[in-house]
């Protein structure tokens, strides 16, 4: 319905005046060749309500809007592939002395502000004018799965300890077995003085619990010694 | 119980904002159509004169205009005309050797590069077109280049005129107009005239052909008659051609009962007249021309005659000469429907003829048939008892000495399917019916429902008969064992293959629900959601007359069955898995009270709404002055709500104001009363009338659409605003959330109240509002839905200047969004980020990510079976679905769960505990013996 009235209000106005907008796609870093766009993309410029021009692609990428009336227009562009900037179009009434040379002019706008709020010109023209949009991002639809990497599970602070002490059950019998007799034996002397692993140490003390003896009463002191009683040296 | 446990463990989840790279294309369905295609505007074209493999172009019914791969059926490229739905005449012509497709639609003439659809021109015409045409000019010297186009244009009752369009530029390079009023009927061109063919209405009210010959060169009027076809021609509906750029263009009309049929060879004023046969008493309902559209091929054409249960065919040729026209011979009559299709080839003019169990191809100069092949299958499916028919068919074929080599024929059928027969087998078929979907709704399976039904009763009945329940389902279960066993080995190769296509009955997740569609034809299609490249069935279910709308409205009160109330009828249910319709008793509701349920009707018009309680007035609501009522929307009847408050960052909670009676109601002011483009939204209560709140927009374009949408606690709606010096132009998505109490932990007027009646008092909700600027245009709203309403929602919007659907994460759109302030570390705990104005659509929010979805008018969505997924179905011109876990899919092991890599590192583990076993067990003896 109103794309109708859009063309009733096109068609009046061409008869008057013509102010012709082309908008233009270049080639550039992010989009080298904008003939890969796809034929959907087009433009839209909406105006005052119930004024609304909507252009397909051009062969040779551009947007072609032939007869504008005077009014303030928000030009946006939609593309499958990429997002592109959207512009502030202004049409201006002609002056009475020249009807073709309708003064028109081009900014970004940004969404959100208000609209007089307008950012660098785009270019001005009078009665006809070439705007280039360049395209501002590729499109990413994608969020990507968190996928297996062995480097990041390599590098996960767990995995890193688990190698590290895998290093020290496989490797310590060797380096022990290579290490001369003096350090060897000042090396067991302090291992059996460790907590843990020591003939004092939680570990033994579990291994060698005397349940018999701690129901029979035996304190735990006597235990420890009568354990450490034993060992070698 | 178990509830605010999953409620919590939900809150953890962060929602789910994208599709997955592994998901697309999987998990999401798209008919990417264009319409019932229309035989004038169907043909097979080089998309560019040096490549031998051509396209098929097509303009359809629903205004689309689009090429399409003759191999697979799929689509090359599309373009949206305007004045979809519109039954305004639409033209697509191509000249022979171009580059360009040219269409025409409502006063537009456009030119569109044949191989990848980018505008060349286009050009507005001062009346509707009535018709184009192609020049194809044979003096040679206007050969290079674009061919220019024709055509011809004129509003009714106004001037009619011809203009010729240059064919590189689209510019004008003459123009004539046409004195008097007659209408404009079709143009037709020569190699050495372009012949204008006008209405012309006698003071009886019959009309007669009036025939305007212009020199293509300069425009001028070279000759003008007007034929006299007497008093036979009463509607323009019986001029059954007008034959255009042919060697010898012709004019074909009938008198309304179809007893004779005459012709004129367009350029004399002579008219040859043929008595139309009248087989075994049977009347004629239809006759039409089939002719070459060739200049240089031989002018020939057949006429096809179809009465109710058969068709036959004659085939007549003209003497370029003196413009003669002789019957050559005729093909036989057959039982049903038939179409015919012209192809050329060089000069030779071939007529195949596709009935409901051949194809077969003559050429035009004698009867001998060049080939026939058997048609077992069209390939498509239909209504129980329903034999297909073909409406009609374009062809291409070529031709090796006296015998066809090869045919490729596209049929449209009886069942809505546009199929391509290459020789007499089915190759594609493409549910072009779907374009025409009207109403659509999910239904779950029968076997699906009882099974879910079970499994409800097991939870809520007390532990003990749960168990026994149970066990008793195991055991009747036992029976499909051997079953199970035998497709074991198959069933674990396709889950870790990722190719399981599981059927209908073993859907324990809800996905495999089946989708109802009616269209605007009276037909009725069932798709599943689960399979959708596989329509289940597809019948007739209303008989309308042309241009008749039914307004079906579709539901599925219960398993297995969906219900469709019309203006055919109400009440008319059909099973979903075979389509057949089930006897219609009327359901007694034994349970019911009827006293209990008080029924509220309401009465919308224009200007006022009006509720009735057992029918006494209730309440009236009429919009301020200058203003009209524009939509109202209900919270849906089936929107479960998992929690009735907010449990905000610290632990204390905002009571949501839920209420099952709330309505979202949008005033406009009528176009024809002043300029003031305002819009005003209101909360309804829509048993008491009152109005629980209420905003209004001044500057909306109210062209523009808006999208509404009420669920929960919670509103949206979208509008566009016109530019002023202060505010921002363009969209704007407005969210609304209604508390009971804007205090934590406090009810406001209700605390402590267990129950009350909106009937007695409707308590105020305190509603917060923020407002995006959205950077496009949505033109319908929906909302995720899940089972229980535990799972955190999207917000659904149709975009559609950029051919898609937007799934909206509600936590993005919190009107609780701290504004002009960082959010606080509680507000952190709850997810709310600062407010920012400006809502940009990221694109991993697109639900069709990288598939233009064209023309989309309804979404509906439905709850899968397990909590996290809400299935989602759009309809217009496309169709797509999908399925969507807005908090990520947390109960079912999605395609991110790699089974080879859980294998893997089982078997890691366990050759690690083989291996280290010994050591482990010597490194200990020698302990032992070490310090003991």
């Amino acid at each position: 319905m109103f794309s109708l009235r859009a063309l009733a209000l096109a068609l009046c106005v061409s008869l008057a005046t013509a102010a012709r907008l082309t908008v233009s796609i270049p080639a550039s870093a992010l989009l080298p060749n904008p003939a890969t766009l796809p034929p959907s993309t087009h433009a839209v410029l909406v105006g005052p309500p119930g004024v609304r021009y909507d252009a397909p692609i051009r062969r040779d990428s551009t947007f072609l809007f032939p007869a504008l009336p005077a009014a303030s227009y928000l030009l946006t562009l939609h593309s499958r592939d990429y997002a592109f900037p959207p512009l502030r179009i202004d049409v201006s009434s002609a002056p009475a002395e020249s009807p073709q040379q309708q003064p028109m002019h081009a900014w970004q706008t940004f969404r959100g502000n208000e609209w007089a709020n307008k950012g660098p010109s785009y270019g001005a023209g009078h009665g006809e004018l070439h705007v280039h949009v360049q395209a501002s991002s590729p499109k990413d639809f994608y969020q990507s799965r968190g996928g297996f990497n062995l480097m990041g599970f390599v590098k996960s602070p767990m995995i890193l300890m688990g190698i590290v002490s895998a290093a020290m059950i496989f490797g310590m019998p060797y380096v022990m077995e290579n290490m001369d007799p003096e350090t060897k034996a000042e090396f067991e002397e302090m291992q059996s003085k460790s907590p843990i692993t020591g003939s004092g140490g939680a570990a033994n003390q579990i291994q060698n619990f005397d349940l018999a003896g701690w129901m029979a009463g035996k304190t735990a002191d006597t235990g420890a010694s009568a354990g450490g009683g034993g060992k070698k040296k | 119980m178990l509830l605010p446990l999953l409620s919590a463990a939900t809150l953890l989840l962060t929602p789910s904002l994208a599709v997955f790279q592994d998901e697309a294309f999987h998990i999401d369905y798209h008919f990417a159509l264009l319409g019932a295609p229309k035989e004038s505007t169907t043909f097979f074209h080089q998309p560019n004169p040096a490549s031998k493999a051509s396209l098929i172009y097509t303009l359809s019914e629903e205004g689309a205009l689009g090429a399409v791969n003759p191999r697979d059926g799929s689509l090359v490229w599309r373009q949206l005309l305007q004045g979809q739905h519109q039954s305004n005449a639409s033209f697509l012509r191509a000249g022979e050797g171009q580059d360009l497709v040219v269409s025409g639609s409502l006063n537009q003439v456009a030119a569109w590069s044949a191989e990848d659809g980018r505008l060349a021109w286009r050009t507005a015409t001062d009346g509707v077109l009535r018709d184009v045409e192609i020049l194809e000019l044979s003096d040679g010297k206007e050969m290079v280049g674009a061919k220019d186009a024709v055509a011809l244009s004129g509003s009714h009752g106004a001037q009619s005129s011809v203009v010729r369009l240059d064919g590189a530029t689209g510019a004008v390079k003459w123009t004539y107009e046409f004195d008097g009023s007659d209408e404009a009927y079709q143009v037709s061109a020569s190699s050495t005239h372009i012949y204008a063919i006008l209405l012309h209405k006698t003071l009886l009210g019959y009309l007669r052909i009036r025939v305007v010959s212009l020199d293509p060169v300069t425009g001028k009027k070279i000759d003008e008659y007007m034929l006299s076809s007497e008093n036979e021609l009463a509607t323009a509906d019986t001029i059954v051609s007008v034959g255009a750029n042919s060697a010898s263009p012709i004019i074909a009309w009938t008198d309304a009962a179809h007893s004779t049929l005459k012709v004129n060879v367009v350029g004399s004023k002579a008219i040859s007249s043929f008595t139309i046969d009248q087989h075994a008493g049977e009347t004629v309902a239809r006759v039409q021309v089939h002719a070459p559209y060739h200049i240089n091929s031989l002018s020939h054409f057949l006429v096809h005659y179809e009465t109710a249960t058969s068709h036959w065919a004659d085939v007549f040729h003209v003497d370029v000469n003196n413009g003669k026209v002789t019957k050559a011979y005729s093909l036989p009559k057959l039982a049903g429907k038939g179409a015919f299709s012209t192809s050329t080839s060089d000069a030779n003019v071939y007529f195949t003829r596709i009935t409901r169990d051949e194809l077969s191809t003559v050429s035009s100069a004698s009867h001998g048939i060049l080939g026939r092949w058997p048609v077992t299958s069209f390939g498509v499916v239909s209504g129980i008892g329903e034999v297909i028919e073909p409406v009609h068919a374009v062809s291409e074929v070529s031709v090796k000495g006296d015998a066809v080599s090869a045919i490729r024929t596209v049929v449209l059928l009886s069942t809505g399917d546009w199929i391509l027969l290459r020789g007499g087998t089915a190759t594609w078929n493409r549910p072009e019916i779907l374009a025409s979907t009207v109403a659509a709704t999910f239904a779950m399976p029968a076997e699906v429902e009882a099974f879910a039904e079970r499994l409800q009763a097991e939870a809520s009945s007390n532990p003990v008969s749960a168990y026994v329940q149970r066990l008793t389902r195991h055991i009747a279960e036992l029976k499909d064992l051997p079953a199970l066993l035998v497709s074991f080995p198959q069933r674990v190769v396709n889950g870790f293959l990722g190719t399981s296509e599981d059927d209908l009955a073993s859907d324990n997740f809800g996905f495999h629900q089946i989708i109802t569609c009616a269209t605007r034809n009276g037909r009725m299609l069932a798709l599943d959601a689960g399979n959708p490249n596989r329509i289940l069935w597809n019948r007739q279910v209303a008989d309308l007359k042309k241009e008749q709308a039914w307004n079906p409205r579709l539901a599925s009160s219960k398993g297995g069955e969906v219900t469709i109330n019309s203006q055919a009828g109400t009440g008319f249910r059909y099973n979903i898995s075979n389509g057949e319709q089930l006897v219609s008793i009327l359901p007694v509701d034994v349970e019911g009270d009827a006293k209990a349920a008080r029924e509220v009707r309401f009465t919308m018009t224009d200007s006022a709404l009006d509720a009735t309680v057992d029918s006494k007035p209730a309440w009236h609501f009429s919009p301020a002055s200058g203003q009209t009522i524009h939509s109202l929307v209900p919270r849906p009847v089936n929107d479960p709500v998992a929690s009735i408050g907010k449990v905000l960052g610290d632990r204390r909670v905002l009571y949501k104001y839920l209420d099952p009676n709330l309505a979202l109601l949008v005033t406009k002011s009528s176009l024809t009363l002043g300029p003031s483009n305002t819009a005003t939204f209101y909360v309804l209560n829509t048993v008491s009338g009152a109005i629980l709140h209420a905003s209004t927009h001044n500057d909306i374009d109210l062209t523009s659409p808006i999208a509404t949408l009420i669920s929960e606690n919670w509103l949206a709606y979208s509008f566009t605003s016109a530019a002023s010096a202060t505010a921002p132009k363009g969209q704007q998505l407005v969210i609304g959330e209604l508390f009971e109490s804007l205090v934590p932990n406090d009810r406001g007027p209700l605390t402590g109240n267990q129950n009350y009646s909106s009937t007695i008092s409707t308590p105020e909700p305190y509603t917060l509002t923020h407002t995006y600027q959205i950077p496009e245009a949505i033109s319908k709203l929906a909302v995720t839905r899940t089972k229980q309403g535990i799972t955190s929602r999207q917000l659904l919007a149709l975009l559609p200047d950029s051919g898609a659907i937007v799934g909206i994460p509600y936590n993005a759109l919190n009107p609780r969004r701290p504004v002009g302030r960082d959010a606080t570390k509680d507000e952190q705990a709850e997810g709310l980020l600062r407010y920012n104005p400006v809502l940009e659509f990221d694109p991993k929010w697109l639900l069709s990510h990288q598939r233009e979805v064209l023309g989309l008018e309804e979404v509906v969505t439905s709850p899968a079976l397990i909590e996290s997924t809400s299935l989602v179905f759009a309809w217009g011109l496309d169709v797509f679905g999908t399925k969507i876990s807005p908090s990520f899919s947390f109960d079912i092991l999605g395609r991110d769960f790699n089974k080879f890599q859980m294998l893997g590192t089982v078997a890691a583990l366990g050759v690690l505990t083989f291996v280290v076993a010994p050591l482990v067990t010597r490194k200990q003896v020698d302990q032992r013996w070490k310090f003991l």
